[in-house]
């Protein structure tokens, strides 16, 4: 297993009288299996190219321009300079507003997560993740990196403090649009289905899972090099459980797994 | 500002500002925008169907801003259908596709009072459904100019074995469609296809058609729009209302009607407005539906 | 090419398939526990806030497009000659279809079948990748709705595995204000350690957590994230606003106005047909 990732920035925890120069890292390294696009004609590694709808002609980067379309096949041009003008301040202060209570912010507000080693200042460092442990709270704060603004969370785990990137409010469609019919469900439904989760629960033991899918496409690959032919399956489908069908499937389930 | 909560098909959905003028020298409010539509769906809805909705949202009427969205609004409720759609830049974009009364009625609810969609469906966006003329009159002509234009192409159309049917663009002009509904259809054949008769009805009526976008060679004459048959543009969906003064309607005509109304001299005659658009696709049902249905082959190409 | 903000969207090469029926959507399938299946489909929880802008060519402003280009024949090559292949060694790829794709794991790609459950509050945030909906499709709603309300009364949430394109997600299915939402997770092995930046030095002095103790009570909050926008985004909003009010938006020009009269036999035939329309 690797280590975290080298630094990715430098920033300053910045709130009362609290100044800590922290390092950013990357939390997370996904691997996975790389395709290339192909010519299926002489197996060459394709490449990109922007043409030009008009003349059907690659265009090359200097004669590129961004436009956003304010109608249909219209559009206002924006110069980089004018989107540089348009970036924020470069700062290196992360700025923590307020504080909330662990828990408080919904899963779908979580975007990715950075480790943040200290830079000196390990009393501080030390302190602050001693008082978001003890006080089971994490700090909201902005901060601007690489020409683009940040919302975030500032969180310990363990022995250090992270920052969980958050999503803003007007890019998370929010649960509550989604309104559904109340239908009425039985207590003895409720009940049986309730025990039925209880008895599949188990403590969280994420070792467990591999990315099992990646080992059989890796194998897939190996068998086609050797010349076998693959037979082309159909994926499972179920049948969904009828309504009036429910308490019967569930009594059948706990009667399964009890 | 009234909200209320409707129940649709089991959906609950919130709308507001019912009471607001939209049409204000007219006086249409939301709430009878949301009633049109209400009323019209079952026949716009299978024009509507699978399409990437192209909206045009006047939340303070007619006479302001508007602001176009080819994307789908980010703010929908969870049950709203929309469809990742790869534009040909490869950027990745979600649009709408209004397959139903609910999805509807939560579009019209942000006042996108005109719905546009384009000539192919979104899970084939290179295979467009039908070819299309659109008849747009120059300064100087007008909409019985673009009846004359559109009755020489029925003629011509008919020649060559091909059906196609009018509608009212709710505006200036007529949009006549010759439905195709094969995969095998191409934007290059319908391109190449309605170019061609453009051009030769320029050729033959050159007082009246132009082929050409260029303004100087639109004046007083009907210019024949070939190029909107193309992946990256789309065409205001039959029966949706548009953002003039009045609530008009893009509405069907019968070939025999247009050919009534062309007689009779009047441009007003041709247009439809809501109550009346209700009033007669619920008398004499859907008569675009031939242009989603109907299989033809483009010949000669 | 994909962004973070979008999250994975199966990814479907164009091999031969021509026009498929058009897709609802992201994913669609089962959702099961135990012996109870319920129809859904997958929907988005988040969308990408930033200013979408079109490349465009300086020459005439015509829009730009993305195309794969083959380096050797030198030329722009269409969807139907694309296919996707495995680099095992310098030039040389082993071919995958799309079909082998969804074979390599059939009873995962159009089922989510949870296992277990588990008490969220045991999942560290650091495994969180992407969140989407669940909505229930015709008939399996009243089975959704049972789902969505005894893990919301056991306060449990289900761990499954699917397939969706190339990948195979962890998932975690919670119920939250009424509404089933999945979360993919991270693969343990796919989260670095921190060993190598935490502290050596673990103490904790107590006057300095006093005094960060002292700031922060005065800054307690509940969680709204609708105090936060994107500054960026607004500044550049502002400035097409302005630039619009300023100057006309560009138009490229839309076609070719060549001299050329298009195929040969579909003039002949328009001609011969015009004569006959005029003599009508």
């Amino acid at each position: 297993m690797s280590m975290a990732g080298g630094a990715i920035w430098k920033g300053n925890i910045f709130f009362g009288d609290t100044n800590l120069p922290v390092k950013l890292h990357t939390a997370i390294r996904e691997e996975r299996i790389q395709f290339h696009l192909l010519h299926r004609r002489d197996h060459v590694k394709l490449r990109q190219q922007m043409i030009c709808t008009f003349d059907k002609k690659p265009v090359p980067v200097e004669a590129q321009v961004k436009g956003f379309e304010v109608e249909e096949g219209k559009y206002i041009i924006i110069d980089p300079e004018e989107l540089e003008q348009a970036a924020p301040e470069s700062s290196r202060m992360i700025e923590v507003h307020e504080f909330v209570t662990t828990g408080q912010i919904d899963p779908v507000f979580l975007d990715r997560v950075y480790y943040l080693e200290p830079d000196f200042h390990v009393k501080g460092y030390n302190a602050l993740v001693g008082v978001l442990k003890e006080m089971e709270i994490e700090g909201i704060c902005t901060w601007t990196m690489r020409k683009r603004s940040y919302l975030g969370a500032l969180q310990a785990s363990g022995t250090i403090l992270r920052l969980n990137t958050l999503r803003y409010a007007d890019e998370v469609i929010s649960a509550k649009s989604l309104e559904l019919r109340n239908i009425p469900l039985s207590e003895k439904e409720l009940n049986i289905g309730s025990d039925l989760i209880n008895q599949l629960t188990g403590p969280f033991q994420p070792q467990k899972f591999e990315n099992e899918h990646e080992k059989k496409l890796r194998h897939l690959i190996d068998r086609k090099a050797r010349g076998e032919k693959i037979a082309v399956l159909v994926p499972r489908r179920l049948k969904p459980t009828a309504s009036d069908k429910l308490l019967q499937a569930l009594e059948a389930s706990l009667k399964h797994v009890a | 500002m009234s909200r209320r909560v409707v129940e649709i098909a089991g959906r609950r959905l919130s709308v507001s500002n019912l009471e607001k003028d939209l049409y204000p020298s007219y006086g249409f409010t939301k709430a009878h925008i949301l009633e049109y539509y209400r009323r019209i769906a079952t026949f716009i809805m299978p024009h509507l169907k699978g399409r990437a909705l192209t909206l045009k949202r006047y939340p303070e009427g007619v006479d302001k801003p508007y602001f176009f969205e080819k994307r789908c609004p980010s703010h929908r409720p969870a049950w709203a259908k929309t469809m990742e759609v790869r534009r040909d830049d490869g950027e990745r974009m979600t649009v709408c596709l209004v397959n139903d009364l609910e999805t509807l009625i939560w579009v019209e609810n942000l006042a996108s009072l005109e719905l546009h969609v384009p000539l192919a469906r979104a899970g084939s966006p290179e295979t467009p459904d039908s070819m299309v003329f659109d008849l747009d009159p120059g300064d100087g002509a007008n909409i019985l100019d673009c009846a004359r234009v559109a009755l020489i192409l029925r003629d011509l159309l008919t020649e060559l074995r091909l059906s196609g049917y009018v509608k009212t663009s709710g505006k200036k002009g007529l949009h006549v469609y010759v439905p195709l509904n094969r995969k095998e259809t191409t934007f290059e054949d319908t391109k190449r296809f309605s170019k061609a008769v453009a051009e030769i009805m320029q050729k033959n009526y050159p007082n009246l058609v132009t082929a050409r976008m260029a303004k100087e060679y639109r004046k007083a004459k009907v210019f024949i729009n070939w190029a909107q048959n193309d992946s990256s543009k789309t065409m205001i969906c039959v029966y949706s209302l548009r953002a003039r003064e009045k609530p008009i309607v893009s509405f069907p005509l019968a070939w025999k009607e247009l050919e009534n109304l062309s007689k009779q001299g009047d441009p007003e005659k041709l247009q439809v407005m809501h109550s009346e658009a209700v009033d007669r696709a619920e008398k004499q049902d859907d008569l675009f539906r031939e242009v989603i249905v109907k299989k033809q082959k483009l010949p000669y190409l | 090419m994909k962004t973070r903000a979008e999250g994975p969207v199966p990814w479907k090469s164009s091999s031969g398939k021509g026009n498929e029926p058009a897709l609802q959507g992201i994913w669609s399938g089962t959702i099961s526990f135990s012996l109870v299946a319920i129809p859904v489909q997958l929907a988005k929880a988040v969308e990408p806030g930033r200013v979408s802008f079109r490349m465009l060519h300086s020459k005439d402003y015509s829009p730009l497009a993305r195309r794969m280009f083959c380096p050797e024949e030198e030329t722009t090559v269409p969807p139907d000659e694309i296919i996707r292949g495995y680099e095992i060694g310098p030039d040389k790829y082993i071919v995958i279809t799309d079909e082998e794709l969804e074979s390599v794991s059939p009873e995962r790609s159009r089922t989510i079948e949870i296992v277990e459950f588990i008490d969220m509050k045991e999942v560290d945030p650091v495994y969180y990748d992407h969140p989407y909906y669940l909505v229930p499709s015709k008939g399996g709603e009243k089975a959704y709705q049972l789902l969505v309300e005894v893990m919301r009364r056991t306060d449990k949430a289900g761990l499954a595995k699917f397939v969706m394109g190339e990948r195979e997600y962890l998932v975690a299915v919670k119920s939250t204000e009424g509404v089933l939402a999945l979360i993919t997770l991270h693969y343990i092995a796919e989260i670095l350690p921190y060993e190598g930046i935490s502290p050596k030095d673990r103490k904790i002095d107590a006057e300095e957590k006093n005094r960060i103790k002292k700031s922060i009570k005065n800054m307690m909050a509940d969680f709204s994230p609708e105090k936060y926008a994107d500054g960026r985004r607004k500044k550049i909003m502002d400035l097409l606003k302005k630039k619009a009010k300023e100057k006309a938006p560009v138009e490229a020009p839309q076609v070719e106005e060549e001299e050329g009269e298009g195929p040969a036999d579909l003039v002949a035939a328009l001609k011969a047909s015009m004569r006959k329309v005029k003599k009508r």
